[in-house]
């Protein structure tokens, strides 16, 4: 008589082990051989697409344009009038920023409730399990749209109302944040809360006691984070023309007010710095989370101690808020009024049946492929920059033994840092929207300068993230090399090229998968691709193939994101 | 205080795991005032019968009544009217390390309070005298305001225990209490068990034979989910518990 059946699952399990093909030299060294071939041939196809157009690549005229933009540096425009239009401006992004975040939030708690299964008190039944599966199958679908798009769709039913823009970022952020607070409420223990059901708390009590205290700095760490990214959505949504830092952007590019824009540049790089300095001040007191990790898809760990700069921003949030409401003047009449729902019946019932655009399957397959062409040469772009930038703004941690040697060092370090992370910043900050409308002065449209706009654009992000990861990088076994005779340089080579290599592969996917979505953004102001064609065909409300390009995207999307995540998970194993 | 009858009564309780049968089959009464130690070897199912007690599980066949009702058939409210009944100090404790101790003691009283009261209470932490008799009992009169993860291991226990007093059942139950305490430390925790119920009943599965004489009035051992086992506490000696414990 054995006490526990628990042994006899050792052997399957040993099986398995041993069952696991070996992973020999040759194995790794041939892996690494056909992923760098796939991806020379892939980026070599793209390269070819974006340069196989008929006419001319560089538009010489342009060069002239840009030249004066470029000389225009030294002398923004500061005339009192227009600083009150920047400032207002700046104000208006704000507000939507903020109000976007909030409503994401709102969508995120629910949604949360609904998905993670820590919230429920037995585990879900037929009913509920296949609410939850449509429910995430839209959250999906949600996510897959870009902000951008969703502003048009708004535009068109609500007119150029301010709650475009709040909408527009509430809405495909809700989804990504419901994901994501299910993902940690589910992560957090759950036996306090079975405890207190155990004694008879009601669910709300047991969820508010048991549940929330664990989970509350990732949530407000993540709202935060959330809050920067709707930042730089905002500003890009501008184009859409409902106002804000983007929006003024985009006129004094058409009107080539070259001063103008340095100024509104300017702007943008203030307010997304101070944001995201304020924001990772918050994020790094509440809980061991850093954007890469967030962005990566994993949850962080609390941190223990109450930091009161945290309390106060959270306060300083909620305050700021509702004065953002008020100051909006975003109103809700607008949604339920019986103008909108009638041309809300009235596109729904033009978005379908969906039809192919002009041009038919060959178009549609031709803007498809210009789509990866452009996500692909945009990320080679924006590893170039990573590359160059990165290391730059990477904290280097001196090794303890020559402190004399690193304080020498220091201060040319700093500049350098300081240096790289502002290039950074004002990569990221500057909206992919405005890159665009520069790359499209000196080039002809097409895949090229909607590579070129969004490569610099993502660059920005992905420098950071890198930056970021490379920096809480384990030294250890660099530091033992050295310590062990071995030369710095060479140790730096053994022990921190291979993981910093690989991390930066893995946001590379990751951003990929994003860029491909975000490919949208440089095609509404008319570079190539999917995005292009979408706002052609909704200039001339030709929805039912709107509605096509739509189930187009989201079906790139979504197999970019499925064919990252399966690499991702190959690499890391 | 309900009338008299069986503080407990399982018929033909069975709870499977897959293919797995973690309580089998077991035909038990406890009246009320007993207090049962629950022994035998890991795996055994003591944690599965205690959890089928409080309704955190639920037999896969039999019958599971407490303090008479049918656990079986209740859903909703009239569940929870009896859970509020039954406190239960789990093999983990249970306590939220992120707040403070007052919001971990009141969770005892969560069964009796709305939602709202709840939640008031979350937001705007008052000490009351309920709470602060309760950790004073415990001897944790100064711990009201600490937050619960700086707590060592012992005062967490003792602030469970404070959490089983403000909610003043009339069944306890504990899951191994004192595996991880010292033989003096661990008596005194029985102590502070059985003031909390001081006419109720009490559950407790425990290790140490001698406690079990010492503090409860009748043993039940399991092996392999069934009761193999069940006399008067002071009953207990060094064969029996080989034979119970025996790897055979
Ligand atoms: N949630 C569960 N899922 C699957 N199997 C379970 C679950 N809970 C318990 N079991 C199994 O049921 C059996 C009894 O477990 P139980 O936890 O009740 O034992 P125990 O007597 O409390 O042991 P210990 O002294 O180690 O705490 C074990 O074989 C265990 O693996
Ligand atoms: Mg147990």
């Amino acid at each position: 008589m054995s006490l526990d059946t628990r042994p006899a699952d050792r052997p399957a399990s040993t099986r398995a082990a041993t069952e696991r093909p070996r992973v020999t030299a040759r194995r790794v060294a041939l892996r690494r051989l056909v992923g760098t071939g796939l991806v020379a041939l892939v980026v070599g196809w793209s390269l070819v697409r974006s340069l196989s157009t008929d006419g001319a690549l560089v538009n010489t005229g342009g060069l002239r344009l840009l030249g004066r933009l470029l000389a225009a540096v030294g002398d923004p425009a500061t005339s009192p009038d227009f600083l009150r239009i920047v400032l207002d401006a700046a104000l208006t992004t704000v507000v939507y920023a903020a109000l976007g975040t909030a409503g994401a939030l709102v969508i995120g708690v629910a949604g949360a409730l609904v998905l993670s299964d820590a919230t429920w008190r037995h585990p879900p039944g037929r009913v509920v399990g296949a609410i939850r599966l449509v429910l995430r199958g839209m959250l999906v679908g949600v996510r897959a749209i870009h902000e951008l798009i969703w502003a048009l769709l708004f535009v068109s039913v609500l007119g150029l109302d301010p709650l475009v823009a709040v909408l527009a970022i509430a809405v495909p952020f809700g989804a990504q944040t419901a994901k994501v607070f299910a993902e940690i409420l589910d992560a957090a223990p759950r036996h306090p809360v079975s405890a207190m059901r155990a004694s008879g708390a009601r669910s709300a009590a047991a969820l508010a006691y048991g549940l929330v205290p664990a989970a509350i700095p990732l949530l407000l760490s993540y709202a935060f984070y959330r809050f920067e990214c709707a930042i730089r959505s905002a500003v890009v949504l501008g184009v859409v023309g409902v106002g804000g830092l983007g929006q003024e952007m985009v006129l004094s590019l058409q009107s080539r007010n070259w001063d103008e824009v340095w100024t509104l540049v300017a702007a943008v790089v203030v307010l997304s710095g101070v944001v995201d300095v304020w924001s990772s001040k918050v994020r790094g007191d509440l809980a061991v989370v850093s954007c890469s990790d967030w962005s990566g898809g994993s949850t962080g760990t609390p941190r223990g101690n109450r930091s009161s700069w945290a309390r106060w921003s959270a306060v300083f949030a909620a305050v700021g808020l509702v004065a953002a409401w008020f100051a909006s003047g975003v109103s809700w009449a607008g949604l339920v009024s019986a103008r909108t729902r009638e041309l809300t019946v009235r596109l729904v019932d033009d978005l379908l049946p969906p039809a192919l655009p002009p041009g038919g399957w060959s178009v549609l397959g031709g803007a498809t492929l210009d789509t990866l062409a452009m996500a692909v040469l945009a990320m080679v772009v924006a590893v170039g920059v990573t590359l160059v930038v990165g290391p730059l703004a990477t904290r280097v941690r001196p090794v303890g033994t020559d402190e004399g040697a690193a304080r020498l060092t220091r201060a040319p370090r700093l500049v350098g840092r300081v240096g790289a992370r502002g290039v950074l910043l004002v990569l990221r900050s500057v909206p992919p929207t405005v890159w665009a409308a520069l790359a499209l002065l000196v080039l002809f449209p097409g895949v090229l300068p909607g590579a070129v706009a969004l490569g610099l654009y993502t660059g920005g992000i992905l420098g950071r993230l890198v930056a970021e990861a490379w920096e809480s990088m384990d030294t250890r076994p660099r530091d033992a090399l050295r310590a062990a005779g071995v030369r710095s340089g060479l140790a730096a080579l053994v022990a921190v090229l291979p993981p910093s290599s690989h991390q930066l592969v893995t946001y590379t996917l990751y951003r990929f998968e994003i860029c491909v979505r975000d490919t949208a953004i440089v095609g509404v102001v008319g570079a190539a691709g999917l995005g292009r064609l979408f706002a052609e065909n909704l200039s001339v409300f030709r929805f039912s193939a709107v509605t096509t390009l739509l189930l187009a995207s989201f079906a790139v999307s979504a197999a970019s994101e499925v064919l990252g995540r399966r690499i991702r998970r190959a690499i890391s194993a | 205080m309900t009338a008299a009858g069986p503080a407990v009564r399982l018929t033909g309780a069975t709870r499977r795991f897959g293919d797995r049968t973690a309580v089998d089959a077991v035909d038990l009464t406890i009246h009320q005032g007993e207090r049962v130690a629950l022994l035998g070897p890991s795996g055994a199912g003591k944690s599965t019968l205690l959890a089928l007690l409080n309704a955190s599980l639920r037999p896969t066949s039999g019958t599971v009544e407490v303090l008479g009702a049918d656990l079986a058939t209740l859903t909703g409210p009239a569940l929870r009217v009896v859970q509020r009944r039954v406190g239960t100090i789990g093999q983990r404790l249970d306590l939220v390390d992120q707040v403070r101790v007052l919001h971990n003691v009141n969770a005892g009283r969560l069964g009796r309070w709305s939602t709202g009261r709840s939640l008031l209470a979350l937001a705007l932490p008052r000490p009351d005298p309920v709470v602060v008799s309760a950790l004073e009992a415990v001897g944790l009169g100064w711990a009201v305001h600490e937050r619960t993860e700086r707590l060592s291991g012992g005062e967490r226990q003792r602030v469970a225990i404070a959490r089983l007093l403000v909610q003043d059942p009339e069944l306890v139950l504990a899951d191994e209490p004192v595996s991880s305490l010292d033989p003096s430390r661990a008596s005194e925790v029985l102590g502070l068990l059985r003031a909390a119920t001081p006419d109720g009943t009490l559950v407790v599965s425990l290790h140490q034979p001698e406690l079990a004489r010492r503090h409860c009035t009748r043993a039940i051992g399991l092996q392999q989910g069934r009761v193999v086992l069940d006399r008067p506490a002071d009953e207990l000696d060094d064969a029996l518990l080989a034979e119970l414990y025996a790897l055979t």
